[in-house]
């Protein structure tokens, strides 16, 4: 088999893999770049729990193929919020609001949440619904998500 | 069976060098855009993956969204997330914008592209409807040059297109929403979210005092292809918008279907819901044109 090789800037990092170029994102996340932390709840893109941000845009890392995403591109999991003020503030609101239940949904529900603070900082309820529409969570915890969302709103910092 | 992983991929960066692929039947692969129902379908194993794919996001001549005189030009690599945060396609062609937004969550409008929601030409496609009630056509090309199709006349049969082996769409061009008309997108499915529609439909139109002058109207999942209800369209203009008028509508529209049934909705419903739908669109009609 062929291999591909691309280099990407993975949460702020420059990183470089070599893999079979249909090989899903989300594989190579985790196994070439061990960034356990975004996980496989369907992998059929329903449910939203390998969530990644693509240039900073939400994508679902199970259905892209890891050649198709270009050198150069930005890719942040939930390894990197840590790394931002943003992130963390984020990461502490969950905390808070006890928005975590099981915890499975977490790692995609996050970065949803961490990208569209990032676009519109000052979300109303169903911008924030709508936002995270696309992240299933099965404990059905979706309110007290909300409520770390609006939390984190009223910290954010703007770039 | 073969996986994912066993693909043999190429990702062309000039349209030159996709349409050279395509154009060699030794080279030619499945064209891959976003992935969201081809990578579903291999992985699954509901589809074997192929031999050899064309990954051509890196194809920059298939993006991007301008203005012309008349019409816009979508290249055909556009996703659903850039349809419905376009300035251009709220203006002119809002009840495309309006159905992109109900594509999936936004990590799969950040995927999706409008080629290959076409390409993949499921009759729960769903930005056909909105598309055909544009009148627009769709812009194919091979090393041979361009073809320009109607798409109307683009959708053949269930998962069908009017697309040879060695033809790339590259770009669709859509008449833009004249003065005076409105559109108008309604999507009916289990949750408001990440649902495949049951029934699904869009128009555009023109009223005046309460009198239709023109109305195009097209649903989508409920044939093999999204249709045009043509008949109706050329008998509305001229009627005025009343009571009695809409129960014809419903009345015709409902006993003129032959809908499909399937896993996610039944004929029946299917049949009933879109003579509703229609006479929805029609009430809309009359209300923003006045």
């Amino acid at each position: 088999m062929k291999t591909v090789k691309r280099t990407w800037v993975v949460n702020g990092e420059s990183r470089t893999v070599d893999v079979p170029p249909a090989r899903r994102l989300l594989d190579v996340l985790r196994v070439e770049l061990k960034l356990t932390g975004t996980k496989e709840g369907c992998g059929e893109g329903e449910c939203g729990a390998c969530t990644i941000l693509l240039n900073g845009q939400p994508v679902v890392s199970c259905l892209m193929a890891a050649g198709h995403v270009p050198d150069g591109s930005e890719l942040m999991t939930v390894e990197g919020l840590e790394k931002t003020e943003n992130g963390r503030l984020l990461q502490e609101a969950y905390v808070e609001k006890g928005a975590a239940q099981c915890g499975f949904c977490i790692p995609g529900m996050i970065m949803s949440s961490y990208a569209l603070l990032t676009r519109n900082p000052h979300p109303d309820e169903a911008e924030i619904r709508t936002a995270h529409a696309g992240n299933l969570c099965r404990c059905t915890g979706y309110q007290k998500i909300v409520e770390a969302v609006e939390l984190a709103a009223t910290k954010w910092k703007r770039a | 069976m073969r996986s994912v992983e066993d693909i043999a991929c190429v990702f062309p960066a000039s349209l030159k060098e996709a349409l050279e692929i395509q154009a060699d039947e030794k080279r030619r692969g499945r064209i891959l855009a976003g992935g969201t129902d081809l990578m579903v379908q291999w992985e699954s194993g509901l589809q074997p993956a192929p031999e050899r794919v064309v990954g051509i996001l890196g194809v920059p001549e298939l993006r991007g969204i301008r203005e012309e005189d008349d019409a816009i030009v979508v290249g055909a690599a556009t996703t659903h997330w850039q349809l419905h945060t376009s300035a251009l396609v709220r203006q002119f062609a809002p009840a495309l914008a309006a159905s992109a937004a109900t594509v999936g969550g936004v990590q799969i409008q950040s995927l999706g592209t409008i080629a290959g929601n076409v390409a993949n030409a499921s009759p729960a496609g769903d930005l056909a409807p909105a598309l055909l009630v544009t009148g627009g056509s769709v812009v194919v090309a091979s090393v041979a040059g361009e073809r320009t199709i109607s798409l109307a006349q683009f959708f053949l049969g269930y998962r069908k297109i009017d697309l040879k082996p060695e033809e790339l769409i590259v770009r669709f061009v859509l008449p833009k929403l004249p003065y005076g008309f409105r559109e108008g997108f309604t999507k009916l499915g289990p949750r408001a979210a990440q649902a495949i529609s049951k029934v699904m439909g869009a128009w555009r139109g023109k009223a005046s005092a309460g009198v239709v002058e023109s109305f195009a109207v097209a649903l989508g999942s409920m044939a093999p292809t999204a249709v045009r209800l043509g008949d109706l369209e050329a008998w509305l203009p001229g009627k005025k918008i009343n009571k009695k008028l809409l129960d014809e509508v419903e009345a015709k529209v409902t006993a003129s279907l032959k809908p499909i049934d399937d896993i996610r909705s039944t004929a029946e419903y299917r049949g009933w819901v879109s003579g509703r739908l229609v006479r929805g669109f029609l009430e809309e009609l009359a209300h923003v044109c006045g």
